[in-house]
């Protein structure tokens, strides 16, 4: 039933809250962009909201940072279920190009469950739309994940100098 | 000049004044003992030095010591001066110059978190680390903190808002707020409807970029980092860094690789102002100025999109030139395109220029006075708008800017509407330097391999005019093929600190486009940690200056 009513809930207009973790603007002017005239996202029904309170999805853009972690989690428990996620752009993806530095936690999926992930630097608009689409069932998934094992790099990209091998031995120690 | 000014230094300061060295054609360093730095601050504004910023670097593994450089630029003379000092690691006490700048408030709190320097006579000496709860004693920019340390959080921290001015109530506004776009947090005190001071707790974003970039990768990544410090600006950034390596390592790049930048920047600028315009539109309830300006500049984005295979984080500059030739055939393209976009712009610009309701909404509202502007070190159209005639593309060219002619326009009306002018006036400029750029481009290469190493070691600057100011890069080159300090200060940084000064005593309504006015970008200004306790700003003004503030606001209503 409970099912049934999901379906009914998001076979509707959904209502968005863009929620910006530490993105560097770039993703949240493309989200932006999905609303004016050329990509015109309200014709599927897509709104953006100001309150989570209103919300039936998230987007999140941006590497979430230890600031914002807290802030994130309340803004996500404040949507009433159920609720959907997309992880629009690299860094909330999987923590872009700093997913390891000192005041980053990583990507959103560490910290709220995610459903969907739009990966792009910035992603295009189009791609937005697609996600957001295939989410609601109006086009067929065409893509599907593929299980990556990389233990090392199979190349020596940089030299491994003393600073290289210690964070190794810092993630051997981690694991 | 460097020579008057050594002769200047020398009779009033003696021995503390240990060098004057002119390290290239602009920039002017100054070595001085920490002892002399406020009078030798003082003795640069007094020759027309505006503040720019301050740089803290680690020198522990070379001296033991800790260095901080203040940054000022001479805009008539087309000069850089960098008063450089240092402070023993085991006492790290520097005077601070924050009583007679004010704006250099900010830049020295950094310093106290990120390296641990301590300044005694600072006027808001507090806790500014990273997060709520970083751990006191660990300075994330000390180079024996590895970039990925992330310390244990203490619990129960809580930040302490400033106090509330009397018989005033608290309205908080963000982290997450549909007029801000970013995580920032304002307490606004409000009397009423009337704004009587704020609190900003802000830095949200900072994602550790300096750091990153001075320990884990090479000169060749730093631009494409660089790019992603913001969204918008990103070509700004880029270019910045580039030109400072290049200047530090005395590389010369082709003339057609400065026209392509060139090129690169105003085209950025077109889209920014675009954008923000839009924006600013939508902050004061206008959204087919929103629409309207957003369809203009989506032509833009898909020029951009042919020009160098993205719509945004083009990763066109790389240190030594760009990455891909304008051809002919896109040539033709930009034509086009600006054309257009500057055809249907004339229809906006006509559409805004006579609206009443515009009017009423921005003139008049978010007014400082030139004085202030100056004293808090506003840059960009909100310093133009308030007649501060600074412009880096004309006071410092760099690129192809020397080989353009283009207006600065500066109003006088102090206000968002004037803001707003200028920005679109911008606009218009952009599109005569883009096609000027166009006619004038020299052919031949667009890069330039670099044979030698850079040299470790060097202290350059440069400065950048964005698309909402001035944005300055400080690059001290590093030994192992990457900076060894990296700092940028975006235009946001200036302007921010002013924000609770132009919110003084106006309409809590108007907090949007006020705010919305400096066009933030948290993300630029984020990029190192600083959490920042700055109030009203009451303290700052006379009771004379307030009266006249309270008085004017009933005029306009």
């Amino acid at each position: 039933m409970l099912k049934n009513l999901c379906k009914k809930a998001f076979a509707k207009s959904i209502w968005v809250y863009h929620c910006n973790t530490g993105a560097c603007n770039g993703c949240d002017i493309e989200i932006l962009n999905i609303l004016t005239p050329f990509y015109d996202v309200e014709r599927f029904g897509i709104k953006l909201v100001a309150s989570p309170r209103h919300a039936d999805a998230m987007l999140i853009s941006g590497a979430v940072t230890r600031p914002t972690l807290p802030l994130v989690k309340r803004a996500y428990d404040a949507i009433p279920d159920p609720k959907l996620v997309f992880a629009i752009g690299s860094c909330a993806t999987g923590g872009g190009a700093w997913f390891d530095t000192y005041n980053v936690t990583g990507g959103a999926d560490k910290v709220i469950p995610v459903n969907y992930y739009i990966p792009g630097c910035p992603p295009r608009p189009e791609s937005i739309l697609y996600g957001v689409a295939l989410a609601l069932g109006l086009v067929e998934k065409e893509v599907a994940p593929v299980e990556l094992k990389q233990m090392e790099f199979p190349i020596d990209m940089y030299e491994r100098n003393e600073a290289w091998e210690k964070r190794n031995v810092i993630y051997e120690l981690v694991k | 000049m460097r020579k008057e000014l050594e002769a200047k230094l020398k009779a009033e300061l003696q021995d503390d004044v240990v060098c004057v060295e002119k390290s290239d054609e602009r920039t002017i360093m100054v070595d001085v003992k920490r002892e002399a730095v406020r009078k030798t601050s003082k003795m640069v504004t007094d020759i027309n030095g505006r503040y720019l910023c301050s740089i803290g670097y680690d020198n522990i593994d070379r001296d033991g010591t800790i260095g901080l450089v203040h940054t000022y630029s001479v805009d008539d003379a087309d000069r850089f001066i960098c008063v450089r000092t240092s402070a023993p690691e085991s006492d790290p006490t520097i005077e601070s110059i924050t009583p007679d700048l004010p704006s250099a408030g900010w830049s020295e709190r950094e310093y106290m978190d990120l390296l641990g320097l301590k300044f005694p006579n600072h006027p808001k000496p507090k806790k500014l680390i990273v997060a709520d709860d970083w751990p006191a004693g660990i300075y994330p920019m000390r180079k024996n903190v590895p970039h990925d340390l992330v310390p244990p959080g203490a619990e129960d921290v809580a930040y302490q808002l400033d106090e509330a001015p009397p018989g005033t109530k608290i309205v908080p506004i963000g982290p997450f707020h549909p007029s801000l776009h970013e995580p920032e947090h304002f307490a606004v005190y409000v009397d009423g409807e009337t704004i009587k001071g704020c609190d900003y707790r802000g830095f949200m974003t900072h994602r550790g970029i300096e750091k990153l970039c001075q320990t884990q990768v090479s000169y060749n990544e730093v631009p494409f980092i660089a790019e992603r410090i913001c969204g918008i600006c990103g070509s700004v950034h880029a270019t910045a860094f580039s030109q400072a390596v290049e200047s530090a390592g005395g590389i010369q790049i082709p003339r057609r690789a400065e026209f392509i930048r060139t090129l690169m920047l105003e085209v950025e600028r077109i889209h920014s102002n675009l954008l923000w315009l839009g924006v600013a539109g939508h902050l004061i309830g206008f959204d087919t100025v929103f629409m309207q300006a957003w369809r203009v500049r989506e032509q833009i984005m898909w020029l951009c999109e042919r020009l160098t295979g993205n719509r945004k984080t083009y990763g066109m500059i790389l240190i030594g030139g760009v990455r891909k030739d304008i051809t002919p055939e896109i040539a033709d393209d930009i034509r086009k395109v600006i054309d257009k976009v500057e055809e249907e712009l004339m229809v906006i610009h006509r559409a805004i220029e006579k609206d009443t309701s515009i009017h009423k909404r921005t003139k008049g509202v978010g007014t400082i006075t030139k004085e202030e502007a100056i004293a808090w070190g506003l840059v960009g159209p909100v310093a133009r708008a308030r007649g501060v005639d600074i412009d880096a593309r004309r006071d410092h060219p760099y690129a192809a800017y020397d080989e353009v002619k283009f207006e600065v326009p500066v109003l006088t009306d102090c206000d968002v509407w004037s803001t707003l002018v200028i920005r679109v006036i911008e606009t218009f400029e952009a599109i005569k330097i883009i096609r000027q750029c166009l006619d004038k481009m020299p052919g031949g290469e667009y890069f330039v391999e670099l044979k030698d190493k850079i040299p470790p070691l060097r202290h350059a600057i440069t400065a950048i005019e964005a698309p909402r100011g001035e944005s300055i890069h400080y690059v001290i080159t590093g030994e192992e093929n990457r900076p060894e300090r990296w700092r940028v200060r975006a235009p946001t940084y200036p302007n921010l600190q002013a924000v609770p000064l132009m919110l003084l005593n106006e309409q809590f309504g108007d907090f949007p486009i006020i705010m919305g006015s400096i066009d933030p970008c948290f993300s630029c200004t984020d990029r190192v940690a600083v959490i920042d306790l700055k109030s009203g700003k009451s303290s700052s003004m006379t009771k004379a200056e307030l009266e006249r503030l309270s008085r004017k606001t009933p005029e306009r209503a």
